[in-house]
């Protein structure tokens, strides 16, 4: 493999990552939200300033940098409880501006020049780049699904489809939609600051930028076109959005207005997903599987 | 005389300068089949959702066995096993009948975190489940998506579910309504059968026939008020009921 | 204090463009429910409209007019072929939609007219004034009276003509039932008629304003708009309108003064925020 796909590849696990992480927001409990990015920057701060200024290595400072990301998801989870849901999608909006803001001005994030000489992965003995660190990112990518699927399986999420589809209903079953939306939040946030630690260690220099709302609307992007609230959505949106562009690169000027486009017509076309219901992939794949079986 | 199950004392719910619900007080004892009457927005349906914890009333209390659960969260009022079901129904769409009943199954766990993270769809559930979906009658749809059903059944999941959640008393929002004649005698069938089994029953109801000859005791409400409260047999003689509820059409409801 | 006087002032101006262009947002929100960050587009479409119109014509009263039809058409066409089939869905699937039309018409604005920015060197018809040693420049006049016109205007239609009654009564009708006649498809139609020529006289008051034009111009206020109809209240036209009169003063009077340190557009939504704290609904918003 070419460096030039192995960047690709790792840089499209990573998103998978911290998209799967919004699925489980927006798919499962149904709660949107447009500051993803802020949460994948707050795991890639986090794990910049413990291994360059309190010199852990990333295995010991993944563990406070989960818990750094899930901690800030539920604090900032808190005032979306009460919130509509379109005043949820503008205060997650605010979210990401705000946080993009104190990274971009405070000091000690390193202001506008972002932070550093961020170290690579070791592995034992082994400074970890290229295809070994793909397959580090790919062996979490693995990790994230298996706990997608354990918990697409579980009370919790069942108490989570039910507060997404009907609140008062589920409150009436037992269910408190605060505890299990905010849940939700720490369990998705957690895994974008899971995403962003690895983002953080391959790219070795991060700022504020990278972290901007237009990522969020890619993250959600992807999770939608892929196909909310599935189990391979988020990696199949990801896979697409983040191939096209670079399929697109010999329209040079042109490439991301096409992008931009399709991003339109397939949303406009598709808004359940490639992989939901009334999905064309589905009306193609399913006769197909049932000429299988017969 | 035995201790009322459920409290009502002097409840109030005001909206604005509405007053849905105006100083509503009555018992209801274990094991009794209660039927609220009253003519549209008499606030039959806010009283169930002061009951189910949906809204709190702006004044009076709520009594059940021995604990006072006004202002307590819905959440915490269903398991306490009342289960409720709504007259506008709210199925979980996308979810297929026999998980909208699983969700209901779950009530046990959801208050302790350790408990939440286990399968819910062991074999154990499922049997469960089923088993409650054959008492409503939707097992050859359990795995049909909630959204598609008609609402006839779509009353019975609702019944379904409270069913699983209410294992002491039951709130039954107009289930009635909108069902066929030989479902609505299964129904009655059903609600005779699960009073037997030691459960107090609530019920909301416009079909006069229905709530006649289900009832223990009928209390009648009007713009808010309690006006009546008494067995059928009273409240079919009450003129205050005749006039208030029936208007002039008293000739409709002796048929 | 003169200083402070000016900075108001320049606070107003700011306050009063930011209306404008809110203002669109809050009648789409109030009638559809949806968060028209594309709303943005239409804008930044009138800038160019306007500034290709004037340079063609070197009438600032052909340009406006023109700018408001190609907005008004524009806009219509976002309702019908993007927003309308899309309704049924959840709201956060016409948003993004409406996020791609942004990006879309900003990378289309680059492709045609130059990645660069442009000038807008009309000048408006208004006298530059003096009050008391405070100079008031043309275009701040201008400013001032324009959008005083618009909101006038719009006040007189909303509230006085049956017009404006049907477009209350379909942003009740449609809150309530959900269901979407024949009739209030044509006053959802016009609602975008009317937000989206509104945003046309933002546009191009913007360009001369600033005297810049770019295709990225519609960005930041794309977003920051949303903050404002959040703390107006949404769907409240009048509480948009004071919200962003606020804004715009708090802005420039903060940048100008107390210097402090986080960045002007994190402003709106901390406010916002702040305001949802306190006051769920908004300023002017109903609890429902």
């Amino acid at each position: 493999m070419s460096s030039y796909a192995v960047t690709i590849a790792t840089l499209l696990v990573i998103q998978a990552i911290a998209v799967c992480g919004l699925n489980v927001i927006v798919g499962y409990a149904g709660q949107i939200s447009l500051g993803h990015a802020a949460f994948f920057g707050i795991g890639a701060y986090s794990a910049a300033v413990l291994t360059t200024k309190l010199g852990l290595s990333f295995w010991t400072a993944l563990p406070l940098v989960i818990g750094i990301s899930a901690l800030i998801g539920l604090l900032l989870g808190l005032p979306s409880l009460r919130v509509r849901e379109d005043f949820l999608a503008i205060t997650t909006i605010g979210i990401n501006f705000i946080v993009e803001a104190v990274f971009r001005y405070v000091p000690f994030f390193g202001g506008a020049l972002g932070i550093g000489g961020i170290p690579r992965v070791m592995f034992f003995d082994i400074r970890l780049k290229g295809v070994p660190f793909f397959l580090l990112c790919l062996g979490f990518l693995v990790l994230v699904l298996l706990i997608c699927w354990w918990l697409t399986r579980s009370w919790a999420s069942l108490a989570c489809y039910a507060i997404r589809e009907e609140e008062a209903a589920a409150s009436t079953m037992g269910i408190s939609p605060v505890r299990f939306k905010l849940l939700a939040f720490v369990i998705g946030t957690a895994m974008a600051g899971l995403g962003g630690s690895l983002y953080a260690h391959y790219m070795q220099f991060i700022s504020a930028g990278d972290f901007s709302f237009p990522v969020s609307v890619g993250f959600l992007s992807m999770l939608v076109l892929g196909g909310m609230g599935t189990l391979w959505g988020p990696v199949v949106g990801t896979l697409i959005l983040g191939i096209l562009p670079e399929l697109f690169r010999p329209l040079v000027d042109y490439r991301i207005f096409f992008y931009t486009l399709l991003l339109l017509l397939m949303i406009r076309f598709q808004p359940g997903g490639l992989l939901g219901e009334e999905s064309f992939a589905r009306k193609i794949i399913k006769p197909l599987l049932r000429g299988f079986k017969k | 005389m035995t201790q009322p199950l459920l409290s009502v004392k002097g409840v109030s719910r005001y909206f604005g300068g509405l007053r849905a619900v105006d100083g509503v007080s009555f018992d209801v004892f274990p094991g009794e089949i209660l039927g609220i009457l009253g003519p549209n927005g008499a606030g039959k349906t806010v009283l169930f959702n002061l009951i189910s914890g949906i809204y709190e009333p702006s004044s009076g209390e709520i009594w059940f066995s021995g604990e006072r659960i006004d202002g307590i969260p819905p959440h915490m009022i269903a398991q306490k096993g009342i289960g409720r079901t709504f007259q506008i129904v709210k199925p979980f769409a996308s979810l297929t009948v026999l998980q909208n009943v699983l969700v209901a199954r779950g009530i046990t766990r959801y208050n302790h975190l350790s408990k939440v993270w286990g399968p819910w769809g062991s074999k154990e559930e499922i049997k469960k489940a089923m088993e409650v979906l054959e008492k409503v009658g939707l097992s050859d749809l359990a795995e049909r998506k909630a959204g598609l059903l008609p609402l006839g059944n779509l009353r019975r999941l609702e019944i379904a579910r409270a069913l699983v959640v209410g294992h002491s008393v039951l709130l039954l929002d107009e289930s009635f309504s909108g069902l066929r004649h030989d479902e609505i005698s299964r129904l009655e069938d059903l609600i005779r059968s699960i009073r037997k089994d030691g459960l107090t029953v609530i019920l909301i109801e416009h079909n006069m026939r229905v709530s006649m000859g289900l009832c223990d005791r009928i209390i009648v409400l009007d713009h808010g008020l309690k006006i009546a409260e008494g067995t059928p047999v009273e409240i079919q003689q009450d003129k205050r009921v005749i006039e208030a509820y029936l208007g002039g059409k008293g000739a409709a409801y002796a048929s | 204090m003169r200083l402070f006087l000016e900075q108001l002032l320049n606070g107003i101006a700011m306050g009063s463009i930011y209306a404008l262009v809110t203002l669109g947002l809050a009648l789409v929100y109030g009638i559809l429910r949806i968060l028209h960050v594309a709303h943005a587009a239409v804008y930044t479409i009138g800038a160019y409209a306007g500034l290709l119109i004037f340079n063609l014509t070197g009438s600032l009263l052909i340009a406006f007019p023109c700018a408001m039809i190609v907005c008004a058409i524009i806009g219509v066409i976002i309702e019908r072929f993007v927003y309308f089939p899309l309704l049924k869905y959840p709201p956060f699937v016409p948003l993004i939609a409406s996020i791609a039309i942004l990006l879309c018409v900003e990378e289309a604005c680059r492709l045609v007219a130059g990645p660069y920015i442009l000038t807008f060197p009309a000048k408006l018809p208004f006298p530059d004034i003096s009050l008391g040693g405070i100079n008031i420049s043309s275009t701040l006049l201008a400013v001032y009276v324009i959008t005083a016109l618009v909101l006038l205007i719009l006040w007189y239609i909303t509230t006085k003509t049956e017009l404006g009654l049907a477009m209350r009564a379909a942003s009740q009708d449609m809150e309530i039932s959900g269901a979407m006649g024949i009739n209030s498809h044509f006053i959802v139609s016009i609602t975008f008629v009317i937000g989206s020529a509104v945003a046309a006289v933002a546009g191009i008051l913007v360009g001369i304003y600033y005297n810049q034009v770019y295709p990225t111009m519609g960005t930041v206020p794309a977003y920051k708009t949303l903050a404002l109809i959040v703390v107006g209240g949404l769907g409240s036209v009048p509480g948009a309108v004071i919200a962003s009169l606020l804004l715009g003063m708090a802005e420039t009077l903060l940048i100008g003064y107390a210097n402090i340190p986080l960045p002007r557009d994190a402003l709106a939504f901390i406010a916002m925020i702040g305001v949802l704290m306190w006051r769920s609904e908004g300023l002017l918003g109903s609890s429902r």
